[in-house]
């Protein structure tokens, strides 16, 4: 049996009176493609949240690689092996693409903390920001302030960043939102490319990418998951098809 | 660095160099205020240019090195080399303490480090047995290393420059190390930092007690140039000018928080010669900066210079 990546149990999440996550189990072997699904308001994004540590689950528990990371902040959950995008693009505007990448790579080690040096010292942390860069089609801009370069760009950069901390366990929360057909298919073309080592977590919208992508599908609706299978499963399932595409 | 700015850091060099004999001792120690200040004014600014915090406190770090230093000397007859220290010690040790407002964000770390620097200026004006109460510590002497001593306010002026210099370069390699654009990072996005593996709160941390001894060095260069510390060094008024210089000259650069100390000092001796309110031309000057030019002097020459050397257009 694989060791499972990810494990969440009886997580729920209540704003005020409102329970966003009620009670999601959840687990997902290591090196699986696991798409979440579910209309807005599902509870998606606060699930990503509580795993990450973004926000801390009002109940349950999260276990990483058989660690129970519950309790753990986020910047320790990202040392032990996570790494995320964010739905709504959070990067540093006023840095370049470069530095925007090297925060990504020193993040994950001791350099962080280094003050004698000057950052263009590490001409290894360079080549890695650089190859990062190429890696999503980016490499042309690296000097440039990321406020200077277009939406798709700072969604590709999103991605870099999330893969330069060497994670293990990548969320991806809507990594094709708001992208044009043809960005959107590029996008998609490097998540397919990514090294199947890497455990995927992704959230997406896009039932074609979904779909394409994914090992298994997880359905969330109100708080809840109502369908757990493999794409052909999850599209010939009559309640996905109610409460998910809106018609019978 | 380009040409321009080396060619204009060495103008600026020989300048300082140059001054006390060729302008009076009235200018001489105008100067060694503005780059006392400006220092004072640079160590507020490694959290408000870079890490993002606006710091209302650091007047506390300023005058409690400064009375380290002054009650040492003057009482205790401890010589330089250990008040010096025990100065920047005294002052960075609080820091350490008040740092624990980095718990905090936004307009709730301003109120917080408003209130600590009360509790200072508190102590210092009313524990009069120890601070000597409204009248502070007097005749403090100059400095003196081993049998070596200051003697004239011009000498004092060279020191001062000299250990300006120094913090300049090694501030230079602060904020350009992994560490300075981490701060930068947190600026523009705590959460994406936190995600990416960053415990932001040690960082800002140590960022804190990093500007804390900045300013705690600065008070020791006070209390040599001023001879004297009272409970004005630790009041409100000094930690909101030293934000002010920063913010008028150009926050997150290097020479803005000198050139700001600069221009409110001058100011300042220029109009209370003839205008007994002159607070409230500092206030105008503040509003003006932060209405018209919130990047300060530095971002005022980056414009012009833009403009003067934008490559034509071509015409329709």
């Amino acid at each position: 049996m694989t060791q499972l990546a990810i494990e969440v149990g009886a997580l729920a999440k209540v704003f005020g009176g409102l329970a966003a996550v009620d009670g999601v189990s959840l687990s997902v072997p290591a090196g699986e493609r696991r798409v979440l699904i579910g209309p807005n308001g599902a509870g998606k994004t606060t699930l990503f949240h509580c795993i990450t540590g973004t926000l801390k689950p009002t109940r349950g528990s999260v276990r990483l690689f058989g660690r129970d990371v519950t309790r753990d902040p986020e910047h320790r959950r990202t040392a032990l092996g996570m790494g995320r995008t964010f739905q709504i693009t959070n990067v540093f505007p006023d840095l370049t693409l470069l530095e925007n990448m090297t925060l990504a790579i020193v993040g994950t080690d001791r350099r962080k903390w280094v003050m004698h040096r000057a950052v263009a010292a590490f001409a290894d942390v360079r080549r890695q920001a650089l190859e990062g860069l190429e890696a999503v089609g980016l490499a042309g801009r690296a000097a440039q302030p990321v406020k200077l370069v277009s939406y798709g760009e700072r969604r590709q950069l999103e991605l870099a960043l999330a893969l330069n901390t060497r994670p293990k366990v990548l969320f991806l929360d809507e990594p094709c939102a708001g992208l044009s057909p043809s960005e959107r298919q590029r996008i998609s073309k490097m998540i397919a490319g990514l090294p199947r080592d890497i455990t995927l977590v992704m959230i997406e919208h896009d039932m074609d990418v979904a779909l394409g992508l994914a090992d298994r599908v997880t359905v969330l609706h109100q708080g809840r998951v109502i369908l757990e299978g493999t794409p052909d499963e999850v599209r010939a399932n009559a309640e996905v098809r109610e409460v998910y595409f809106g018609h019978g | 660095m380009d040409r321009g700015r080396l060619a204009l850091s060495l103008i600026a060099l020989a300048a300082a160099l140059a001054l006390p004999f060729v302008a009076g001792p009235f200018w001489t120690g105008l100067a060694t205020q503005m780059y006392i200040f400006g220092l004072l004014a640079l160590s507020v600014d490694l959290l408000l240019g870079h890490a993002g915090l606006f710091s209302l406190t650091h007047a506390s770090f300023f005058a409690v090195s400064a009375y380290t230093v002054a009650i040492l000397q003057v009482r205790y007859a401890v010589p330089t080399t250990l008040a010096a220290p025990a100065g920047i010690l005294a002052g960075t040790l609080l820091a350490a303490v008040f740092g624990i407002s980095v718990r905090t964000r936004g307009v709730y770390f301003i109120l917080i480090t408003i209130a600590l620097g009360y509790v200072v200026w508190g102590v210092a004006h009313r524990w009069s047995s120890f601070t000597g109460g409204d009248n502070g510590v007097t005749n403090v002497p100059f400095p003196a290393i081993g049998g070596v001593g200051i003697t004239s306010h011009t000498q004092y002026y060279y020191l001062v420059l000299a250990v300006i210099l120094l913090c300049a370069l090694g501030y230079r390699v602060l904020i350009r190390s992994p560490f300075g654009l981490g701060l930068r990072g947190i600026k523009a996005s705590e959460t994406r930092m936190q995600s990416l593996g960053y415990r932001t709160s040690a960082h800002l941390y140590a960022a804190f007690v990093l500007s804390g001894a900045l300013a705690s060095l600065a008070g020791v260069l006070y209390v040599y140039y001023n001879r004297f510390v009272n409970p004005v060094a630790s009041s409100f008024p000094i930690s909101v000018e030293a934000a002010l210089m920063a913010i008028v000259g150009g926050s997150g650069t290097i020479i803005g928080p000198f050139l700001g100390a600069g221009v409110v000092l001058g100011l300042r001796n220029w109009v209370s010669s003839f205008f007994e309110m002159h607070h409230a031309i500092m206030g105008a000057v503040f509003i003006a900066t932060v209405l018209w030019a919130p990047d300060g002097l530095v971002g005022i020459a980056a414009r012009l210079r833009a403009r003067f050397s934008r490559p034509k257009e071509p015409g329709p």
